[in-house]
């Protein structure tokens, strides 16, 4: 695989960047605009994720490298702060639906989310952070 | 090509209504923006809350997460809020999360 990489500190202000560089190589493989779309949304819910609760004082980056052959695109989200868990990563979390309104709950949306965009979705903890590992296979 | 759209919003009392138009990419960088700007109407009693998305380009868990305060806290106050113009791109995120069916799209414009 070839692979494309994008180091990013780890601040919210700079997840734009990673959706635009998406953007480019995801159009540049003759991905669909439906598919692109998904995958920037997927992407920043990984970056996002890293931000909140990579457990770095604004010191940390996050590194993301885009893996591609004629087969899927693969991204992964290296956050180089403490490792974290996310929220009902490899659990069935579920979308809102069947609660009273009181009882909504917004946590484990961005997991789900990820889940649902992409075609596999893998969480690894590694000696020096986290790996998000978010693969689309190509049409 | 893709556009770098900032976050910006525009707000307009028109009767009893307070709508607040949502343009760019609503992200985690932009909620505090968001919250910020609803503090002083989130609670008023006197209006229906509208948010119109109509120029709205990106949404992800981040955004929807506001979107459920939100209804949590209008819903508990017995106040209106209305969701308007959402695009087809955010309406797919809506339907996959299921915040769609605690939504009520529509009012005034």
């Amino acid at each position: 695989m070839k692979a494309v990489q994008l180091h990013i500190p780890a601040h919210a202000d700079q997840i734009d960047l990673v959706r635009i560089c998406l953007y480019g190589i995801a159009s540049k493989l003759g991905f669909e605009y439906e598919d692109i779309e998904d995958m920037k949304v997927a992407v920043s819910e990984a970056c996002s994720n890293a931000v909140l609760h990579g457990g770095h004082s604004g010191e940390g980056m996050i590194k993301v490298t885009f893996h591609h052959d004629d087969q899927a695109l693969v991204i992964q989200v290296h956050n180089e702060g403490s490792p974290f868990v996310l929220e009902g990563a490899g659990l069935a979390s579920t979308p809102l639906g069947g609660a009273a309104v009181s009882e909504l709950q917004a946590g484990g949306l961005g997991i789900y989310l990820m889940e649902a965009l992409m075609d596999k979705v893998e969480v690894f903890p590694t000696s020096e952070g986290t790996d998000v590992w978010l693969t689309k296979y190509r049409q | 090509m893709m556009k770098l759209e900032p976050f910006k919003i525009r707000t307009e009392e028109q009767g009893s209504e307070y709508v607040m138009y949502l343009e760019g990419e609503l992200d985690l960088a932009a909620v505090p923006q968001l919250q910020c700007a609803l503090e002083h109407v989130l609670k008023r009693k006197d209006i229906a809350l509208v948010l119109n998305l109509r120029n709205l380009t990106y949404i992800d868990s981040t955004g929807i997460g506001v979107i459920v305060s939100i209804l949590k806290t209008r819903d508990g106050l017995r106040a209106p809020f209305y969701v308007q113009e959402i695009p087809a791109k955010v309406k797919r995120l809506f339907d996959l999360t299921g915040i769609s069916g605690y939504i009520k799209e529509g009012a005034g414009a």
